[in-house]
């Protein structure tokens, strides 16, 4: 969109940015493009292709893109709630990256499409559902033009949690051994997480060696079943974990599940405020305890 | 390594099952409580391992996953009442943490009876020995956690939920009706082939 | 390579009568890492811990367990043996077989083998545990006391006459608590408050002692040796300075029928009030609650409706827009001695307590308890001495004693015995006939509790010299007809029903912990029981400590006890309080956290969770000076040991020394069921 090309060249003809960090389309459909030239910035588009989740290289452990310089990163409300996180949890400077953040109507599934993709309940990322952020707040600038709300897809995410709490708790187990028996350990969940910046996660620490690191069910269950509660309050629900999962593992599922529990008994949701104080390392002296004799 | 085996909790000699507990406590309130348990001379099951931390708010769910790994049919975790821990904050930080870790253990089908949290002060030695009864008699009724321990072979292919599994919304407006129809999840993401798209 | 020593304790028959310990040792005597073992009698005793001194010389052993009773009792006693023999005391741990296993299992097969579970998870810890040096911390040489009754006022003056500052900190408006409101006291019959005044104003005149009255304890913050501590001064309306105590104020206050909380609500008192001739500091308080002025201010009268208090001041000390105000102070140790107060008679209760509805609810006038007894028989009281019952001032002929009124039931009152009233019943019986010749004392008791030195014979007295009638059994109800006290009871050695007709019953109510101990006691992070009484370190052997190393519990907020009781502990107090300060550093625990700075993202949830703010942010940077990253960093000196900075670092960058990751893996491995 002109607006956002527009904003991109100036960024970097006055010298605010040394590259903007955006999307391009491309023979493989919308991808990422670091653009550090006015020509570059061009290129850049958004369209309902433009599904990444880019807040993950802000990542202060990705020394090539900190190596670049001063950043102006293109964010949707997903995005711009995982740039806060990262602010919450003391791993980026504010001043260091520049925020442009697009109204968004709603992201297909697709981002390999050759053409922007029309939004229905069969294209819809079921992710996109309920979003509150659709005109990101934790903004320096925010182009594009406001867009209809989403459709509904053919199963929400909640949908999907509310089926399997529906299920008995062996129907459950049953279910979720024969995903996590599908996991091989690529770790790409969390390679592309934003929330994941760990110099060195848990699941690499070998003294001792707590979740076991073999793709045997039983390991892998202590990877996703840890990975899921790492995430427990700081999860922005952008999908990104399960569409890179090789395996097709509902990650997007599990994680929702626990986004749902921290609204449900801390009445916290994540949005894009860094101000705000994360549910896990916070507490009220009223705190739910019925589960506890 | 196998100790004294027709003794050991896990398999007596009239083969009942007897589980094997492993107990999370905090030093100053349930370890003392426990204690105080013991000076009363109050009886209780004897399938129970304690494992003393300095405070519920060093215990990490990782702990428990690793219990059960290593062959635990059922765990507690247990420490000071709200208000009252010694290090003033640990235990309203274990509170939440082991909240979300309830809920999550629950909705990936662990039965909650295997994971009993409790508040014991250090003045409760009768309420030590209620928790351990009643966690040692349920876990004895949901039997051995060997479901656990055995997913290191487990071999259960996603075909056989292909059923269980099927995107549905008869209504596509998304009507309460057409979603009890059958309580099913969608997979319109997750296909066997593994194509993430 | 671990070369660890491991002891089992038979404790006599404790553990030996259930556990086969030398069974357990035999099965540990394999255990990989293991280079010692055996069994023996008594650990703790001195040849026990020579055997232990002797195995680390001869089998250059590099750890120590000691399979016994609980930590909680020997493990100071066997690191210190450990460190008489040169290794590192934090290498000794001791595996609990005695109260987790020995005392509460039957079964000799069950207990040996959880016995042996027990002892080798703890030599599998062991193999983790790192050899630490204690960390030394500087102490502030100043106490404070919370609580201005007979044991806080003996505290304060221990710790000050040993040359160390006190700051004594009191609710109400003068010190003394409720021995300043008893008549005299047993088994001397000394006057109470001739005994307790000289107390009250050596410790206002003393050079070392601060007091803060009408004041309350805000906040504590902090840690032993290093406790800040905020003291709520509330608003008093007088200026401290200024007041010489000369009485004028409250001559000249209109509002002269408020009910005497000091005369325990059988006198009245003015608005500007000190709460009775002897008060220390003899400077006025101003109830704002009950005051004309702050009445119509709080209706929003445009003109004060009073003034004469301040009228009245020929020192100016009078100020009505004083408000509360807050002081700092820092201390090194904490005393509480924070008292008592009675079962309430009346009808509105506590949650949880009934009250006793057959003796009325208080409802019946003459139905009085113990403290107000003690006005009525006090010099200085409302009936200046005289035995004159509330309804109508008459002089009672027949007065009924009922024991155990809220105590000994744990059906609707407190299951424990209040330990004072028999003896002061027996003095209330005296007191009583000495004043009423021809007077009939009639007791209701369920057994007489008379311990003490001199008690016995005490209460003999008031049977035998001064004919107060025991009579063994309860009282059903109690209720007026006409102006006389029914009183319904029973005796049980003759098996009969008595009625009696007394002019005035006085019940002996149980003694509970101030209201407000709760939130005190959370203030000073001190655990307390399911009555309020706050919690000692060990019934038998640390009687006047708490679990919070450097506060110490002096008196009847700990459990109901006499005067001579508290005196007792509170100087043991100042004892441990001055041993505490008799060196300028402490040697601490060195349970701290540590930050693995080559992992830590400095995320500082660790700083954000810790409850004592020890964790800093501390940067790292190159040899250029330029700034890498920052992390987290953990001061040992303020770290507490409580671990949940390591349970909610993601990345596992933080470790407490004794509890480790590996060390609490290493316990939950051993456990695992090898078939």
């Amino acid at each position: 969109m002109k607006e956002l090309r527009d904003l991109a060249r100036q960024l970097l003809t006055d010298g605010t940015v040394d590259v903007v960090v955006g999307w391009e389309d491309s023979p493989r459909g919308a991808r990422p493009i670091f653009a550090a030239t006015p020509d570059d910035a061009d290129k850049l588009i958004f369209d309902t292709r433009c599904l990444h989740n880019l807040a993950t290289y802000l990542n202060p452990r990705r020394k090539q893109v900190t190596d670049l310089g001063k950043l102006a990163l293109v964010v949707k409300g997903c995005d711009a709630k995982a740039v806060a996180g990262l602010l919450r949890e003391a791993q980026l400077d504010r001043d260091r990256v520049v925020l442009i953040g697009v109204r968004c109507g709603g992201v297909c599934e697709d981002s390999m499409a050759s053409e922007p993709v029309e939004l229905t309940p069969e294209t819809i990322a079921p992710r996109c559902f309920g979003c509150d952020n659709r005109e990101p707040h934790l903004v320096d600038h925010l182009v594009g033009d406001p867009l209809p709300e989403p459709p509904a897809p053919l199963l929400t995410l909640d949908e999907r949690v509310a089926a399997l709490d529906a299920l008995t708790p062996e129907e459950r187990w049953e279910y979720w051994t024969a995903q996590f028996d599908k996991c091989v350990r690529c770790y790409a969940c969390r390679q592309v997480c934003p929330m994941c910046v760990c110099e060195r996660c848990v699941a690499d620490k070998s003294r001792p060696q707590w979740i076991e690191t073999a793709s045997h069910p039983r390991g892998n269950f202590s990877w996703n079943v840890t990975r899921a509660l790492h995430l427990a309050g700081r999860c922005v629900g952008c999908g990104e974990c399960e569409r890179f999962c090789p395996a097709g593992i509902p990650l997007a599922t599990l994680n929702r599940k626990l986004q749902l529990v921290v609204e449900e008994r801390y009445a916290y949701r994540v949005a894009d405020d860094p101000e705000v104080t994360a549910p896990i390392g916070d507490f009220r002296l009223d705190d739910q305890q019925e589960f506890i004799k | 390594m196998s100790g004294t085996s027709e003794t050991r909790a896990g398999a007596t000699a009239g083969g009942d099952f007897e589980p094997r507990i492993t107990a999370f406590a905090c030093n100053w309130c349930t370890y003392t409580g426990a204690d105080l348990a013991g000076t009363s001379r109050l009886h209780m099951a004897s399938n129970v391992r304690i494992i003393r931390l300095p405070c519920t708010g060093r215990i990490d769910p990782l702990f428990v996953i690793k219990a059960f790994e290593r062959g635990a049919d059922g765990v507690i975790v247990s420490g000071c009442h709200p208000a009252d821990c010694h290090y003033t904050a640990g235990n309203y930080h274990a509170r939440r943490r082991f909240a979300v870790f309830h809920d999550l253990m629950g909705f990936v089908g662990v039965d909650p009876g295997r994971i009993t949290f409790s508040w014991v002060s250090a003045s409760e030695g009768a309420k030590w020995r209620n928790v351990v009864d009643e966690a040692v008699s349920k876990v004895r009724e949901l039997g051995p956690f060997t479901a656990y321990r055995g997913l290191i072979d487990h071999n259960v292919s996603a075909d056989h939920f292909e059923g269980l599994l099927t995107a549905v919304r008869a209504d596509p407006a998304g009507s309460e009706a057409g979603q009890t129809e059958a309580a099913q999840v969608g997979a319109a993401v997750v296909t066997d082939d593994g194509d993430p798209s | 390579m671990s070369r660890i020593g491991i002891f089992v304790c038979h404790c006599g028959e404790n553990i030996a009568r259930t556990v086969d310990v030398a069974a357990v040792a035999e099965a540990l005597r394999d255990h990989p890492g293991v280079a010692w073992s055996e069994d023996y009698k008594y650990m703790c005793s001195d040849p026990g811990q020579s055997l232990v001194r002797k195995a680390i010389e001869e089998h250059e052993l590099t750890g120590v367990v000691v399979a016994a009773c609980s930590p909680h009792m020997h493990e100071k006693t066997f690191r210190r043996a450990c460190a008489a023999a040169g290794l590192n005391p934090f290498m000794c741990e001791m595996a609990n077989i005695r109260e987790h296993c020995s005392w509460i299992h039957e079964d000799r097969d069950e207990a040996t083998a959880k016995a042996i579970d027990i002892a080798r998870t703890i030599v599998e810890k062991v193999k983790h545990n790192r050899p630490l040096e204690s960390i030394r911390i500087p102490v502030t040489k100043r106490a404070l006391v919370v609580g201005g009754g007979i044991a806080g006022i003996q505290a304060a003056l221990d710790i000050a006459d040993g040359g160390h500052e006190v700051v004594l900190v009191e609710k109400e408006a003068s010190i003394g608590g409720h021995m300043s409101q008893l008549s005299e006291t047993f088994p001397t019959l000394d006057c109470s408050q001739c005994i307790l005044t000289p107390r009250m104003v050596e410790a206002y005149q003393h050079p070392n002692i601060k007091l803060h009255t009408w004041s309350e304890v805000e906040s504590v913050d902090g840690y032993i040796g290093n406790f800040t501590v905020k003291v709520r001064k509330k608003a008093r309306s007088v200026d401290e300075d200024l007041c010489n105590g000369c009485g004028d104020c409250q001559a000249a206050c209109p509002a002269k029928k408020i009910p005497s909380e000091f005369e325990a609500g059988l006198g009245t008192r003015t608005a500007i009030y000190v709460p009775f001739p002897q008060a220390v500091p003899n400077i006025p308080v101003l109830d704002r609650q009950n005051c004309t002025l702050f009445k119509g201010r709080r209706k929003g009268l445009a003109k004060d409706a009073c003034g004469k208090c301040k009228e009245a001041c020929l020192r100016g000390a009078v100020d009505y827009d004083t408000e509360d105000t807050f002081v700092e102070e820092q201390v090194g140790a904490i005393v509480v001695a924070t008292g008592y107060g009675l079962y309430s008679i009346g009808r509105e209760q506590p949650e949880g307590l009934k009250g006793y509805g057959e003796y009325g609810y208080g409802e019946v006038p003459d139905v009085i308890d113990g403290l107000q007894f003690e006005r009525l028989a006090s010099a200085s009281g409302p009936t200046a001495g005289a035995i004159l019952r509330p309804s109508d001032g008459k002089e009672p002929k027949t007065v009924v004693f009922v024991h155990c009124v809220g105590s000994r039931d744990p059906e609707k009152g407190m299951s424990y015995c209040s330990k004072i009233c028999c003896m002061y019943n027996a003095k209330h019986a005296m007191l009583y006939k000495h004043k009423v010749h021809d007077g009939r004392a009639v007791a209701f008791y369920m057994d007489v509790r008379a311990a003490g030195k001199g008690y016995d014979e005490f209460s003999r007295r008031a049977i035998e010299e001064d004919e107060a009638e025991y009579i063994r059994g309860r009282v059903s109800r109690i209720f007026r007809e006409g102006d006389k006290v029914k009183v319904w009871g029973f005796d049980t050695l003759s098996g009969e029903q008595v009625v009696i007709d007394a002019d005035m019953v006085v019940l002996a109510t149980a003694m509970r912990p101030q209201a407000g101990a709760k939130e005190l006691a959370q203030k000073l992070n001190v655990s307390y029981d399911e009555h309020g009484f706050i919690n000692e370190a060990h019934p038998k052997l640390r009687p006047v400590e708490t679990n919070t190393a450097g506060v110490f519990v002096a008196g009847a907020c700990q459990a109901p006890r006499d005067i001579p009781d508290s005196v007792a502990m509170a100087s043991a107090t100042a004892a441990k309080v001055m041993s505490l300060f008799s060196a300028d550093e402490l040697e601490r625990e060195p349970a701290v956290a540590v930050v693995n700075e080559t992992t830590c993202i400095g995320c500082m949830s660790c700083e954000h969770v810790c409850p004592y703010g020890a964790v800093e942010v501390k940067e790292i940077r190159g040899r250029d000076g330029a700034l890498q990253r920052t992390v987290a960093s953990v001061n040992p000196g303020v770290c507490q040991g409580c671990g949940t900075c390591q349970a909610v670092c993601l990345s596992k960058s933080i470790e407490l020394e004794t509890f480790t990751d590996e060390q609490v893996y290493a316990e939950i491995n051993a456990l695992a069921a090898w078939d």
